[in-house]
């Protein structure tokens, strides 16, 4: 692909990505954070496959196509279907109040410029203008898991951070060696069930899944 | 060979206890040959490094021991064995009062071998890739292993100890992607361009700004794992709710093994802009882990949170020593060996302690000395190790990690920390005290020991901490020097 075309589209395909993390954080409904974590997934396989047809790199398709499989589908659909059997619909009360969130979300996104900058100079990709964003994408994830109660929104944070680290690497490097890309796949995704896992049983246990409420432990 | 084979063990006896259906003490006790086996082993690998200085093994050197990595395996495959063997006791009689079942059993004995496998591959792979997900891979088995008994307290913890746990791991993933743009940037793609070795060899040549980024994501996420204040949240509610035997490897071994991976990293940044950056954040962070754990010690009402807390302090003093140079780095790693025989010693005990006391409370022990009288002597000895007293190695690590501090030039830390221990010394001798002595309560059996036999392993401990505190062994010190040497080039 020209450059000409690549960098506006890396661009445009990131700030999607972004756009799509910040979007859960202006939502209040579990279905709603499912599905623009689904959505953002899907702008991120946009960008992996934009690179991979410029790079003409054969591994980054199988990465666009695990990711599309994995987190466009596998995953969302999980996370509905253990949101409809432990009944967990609405994030009410988050730690931080929505316009908050969002005046923080901007200004974690003004961080990631400044602690992007030696990055960007050092890079000669076509790519490295997106960079900051992709940084952006971690931090608004890390944010949706310490400002949201509910155990299942938490998993959709970590869900964000993790796409964040992937764009990361595929903008910053044209993705990481296959070995460790496939090991971090398997990893996310036990990590992932396992959270699940847990998810049912404090449902069970405590009749919630608002981890507030899970405080025995605090001193 | 013997690298491979010592990964290989604790995968046999996983996929063993996975795979059989029938009395679940068939399988601890494979469990306690092949851990033993494996600790042997990892004293002949000792051997080995000292012969060669490093041994590969596989395409590239996919799996490789150094000095460092030498040491590790020694702590992890010891903290395991003794965890193995001891831990086997509380356990079986947990199912005997039916608070465990055969299901659970078996999968204490899967889970327990996976997370062995997972440390061992943590510190010996060559890749930093793999080693991170190695060490996120020690998250998932564990996170099922705190949540064993099904308590509301234990799910809490184990929730808390998943979710932070694997954003921190995520966060020390950034600073790897970091460390790997800044080399293809700089040196170009090569086929083992994330190996360590590749990585620390050619650093003079990387851009130190991205670096010290990378290093400061690696610290905050392989920290959160090592429970480095102020990412310790996690641990005294994971430590002290997992069953005595899993708290025992999570303290004594997968702390350092995180740590282990901050250090691995400090070598790569040193090599391109000095040691004083990382130096500095090594002492920084370790301090104020000491300082947050004297703090939370004060006032502790369960003796399993205040071993936690513990940990957090020695994995301080540690940090703090690795920051120090080639004294302190030295100091740091004999720490790591005193901290990991003296921690899995006392969580052992404290298995057996609840056993009789049927309470994690401090105020609910009294009388152990009388009650439980091995219980009782063996938990104040360890617990006069673990503080530093002579003739154990950690009052030799400890003071050396001060005098460090000293000649580095830090009086102010070193003074600071040598109070914070005072301070540590006294509240926690005083709870001690408080549980050895008195009358024991009414309902506590006042049977002598059940099986003093069983406690035997934990000879070994006593053995490690005292031969290493009257006067360290000199095969064990120049390893000790390969693996500063390592850190300090």
């Amino acid at each position: 692909m020209d450059p000409a075309y690549f960098t506006p589209l890396c661009t445009l395909t990131s700030s999607l990505v972004l756009l799509a993390g910040i979007a859960i954080l202006w939502r209040h409904s579990l279905p709603a954070y499912i599905d623009s974590f689904a959505r953002q997934s899907f702008f991120f396989v946009l960008v992996i496959l934009a690179v991979a047809a410029t790079t003409g790199t054969r591994e980054l398709y199988i990465v666009a196509a695990m990711v599309f499989v994995l987190k466009v589908v596998v995953i969302p659909r999980l996370l509905h279907r253990v949101r409809r059997t432990v009944g967990a619909d609405l994030e009410i009360h988050p730690y931080v109040n929505v316009p908050f969130s969002l005046a923080i979300a901007g200004a974690l996104t003004l961080v990631s410029y400044v602690v992007a900058a030696p990055v960007m100079a050092l890079s000669d990709l076509p790519t490295r203008a997106s960079i900051p964003l992709a940084l952006a994408v971690i931090f608004v994830g890390l944010f949706i898991v310490v400002s949201r109660r509910s155990a299942l929104t938490q998993i959709v944070g970590f869900l964000v951070m993790e796409n964040g680290i992937a764009l990361l690497a595929v903008l910053a490097t044209y993705g990481i060696p296959l070995i460790v890309e496939l090991g971090v796949f398997l990893d996310v995704l036990l990590g992932f069930l396992v959270m699940l896992v847990f998810v049912h049983r404090i449902r069970e246990t405590f009749d919630t899944t608002d981890v507030d409420r899970l405080r025995k432990l605090r001193q | 060979m013997i690298l491979p084979i010592l990964l290989l063990l604790p995968l046999l006896a996983a996929a063993g206890a996975g795979a059989w259906r029938g009395d679940p003490r068939a399988v601890a006790r494979g469990s306690a040959v092949t851990s033993g086996a494996g600790f042997l082993l990892s004293l002949a690998l000792a051997g080995q490094v000292l012969r060669e200085e490093v041994v590969g093994f596989g395409r590239g050197d996919f799996l490789r021991a150094d000095g460092l990595s030498a040491v590790l395996i020694l702590v992890v495959s010891m903290v395991a064995w003794i965890s193995l063997t001891c831990g086997e006791g509380t356990l079986r009689r947990a199912r005997d009062r039916k608070e465990l079942d055969d299901a659970h059993l078996r999968r204490y004995y899967l889970l327990t071998n996976l997370f062995l496998f997972t440390m061992l591959l943590s510190v010996t792979a060559n890749n930093v890739g793999v080693m991170w997900v190695a060490v996120e891979a020690t998250t998932i088995t564990t996170a099922f292993l705190i949540g064993l008994e099904d308590s509301r307290e234990a799910l809490e913890a184990s929730w808390k100890y998943i979710l932070i746990g694997s954003v921190g791991i995520a966060l020390a993933f950034v600073g790897t992607v970091l460390g790997y743009f800044d080399f293809v940037q700089r040196v170009g793609e090569t086929s083992h361009s994330l190996n360590w070795s590749v990585l620390a060899g050619v650093a003079d040549r990387l851009n130190g700004d991205v670096l010290r980024i990378a290093f400061v994501f690696v610290l905050v996420g392989y920290g959160t794992k090592a429970g480095l204040a102020p990412m310790h949240t996690w641990l005294p509610d994971a430590h002290s709710e997992a069953p005595a035997p899993t708290s025992s490897m999570m303290s004594g071994a997968l702390l350092v093994v995180a740590l282990y991976a901050i250090l691995r990293w400090k070598v790569v940044v040193d090599a391109c802009v000095g040691s004083v950056f990382t130096d500095r954040l090594l002492i920084l962070t370790g301090t104020l882990s000491v300082a947050v754990a004297a703090i939370l010690l004060v006032r502790q009402v369960s003796y399993k949170r205040m071993l936690a807390y513990s940990s957090v302090e020695h994995v301080g003093l540690m940090c703090v020593g690795a920051g120090l140079g080639p004294l302190g780095t030295l100091a740091a790693l004999l720490h790591m060996i005193g901290h990991g025989a003296g921690k899995s010693f006392l969580f052992l005990l404290s298995g057996n302690i609840r056993e009789a006391y049927g309470s994690t409370r401090i105020a609910s022990v009294r009388g152990l000395l009388r009650a439980r009288p091995w219980t009782g002597g063996l938990f104040l000895a360890g617990t006069l190790a673990l503080l530093g007293l002579p003739p154990f190695s950690l009052f030799v690590s400890e003071v050396m990690i001060f005098r460090a501090g000293f000649l580095a030039g830090h009086p102010a830390v070193t003074a600071f920390l040598i109070l914070l221990t005072l301070v540590i010394f006294v509240f926690f001798l005083g709870y001690v005290n408080r549980m050895l002595y008195g009358r024991p309560p009414a309902e506590v059996p006042a049977a002598p020991e059940s099986r003093p036999l069983e406690l035997l392993p934990l000879a070994v401990n006593l053995a490690v901490l005292l031969a290493a505190g009257i006067v360290v062994p000199a095969p064990l010190l120049r390893l000790l020097r390969l693996a500063a040497g390592v850190i300090h080039p």
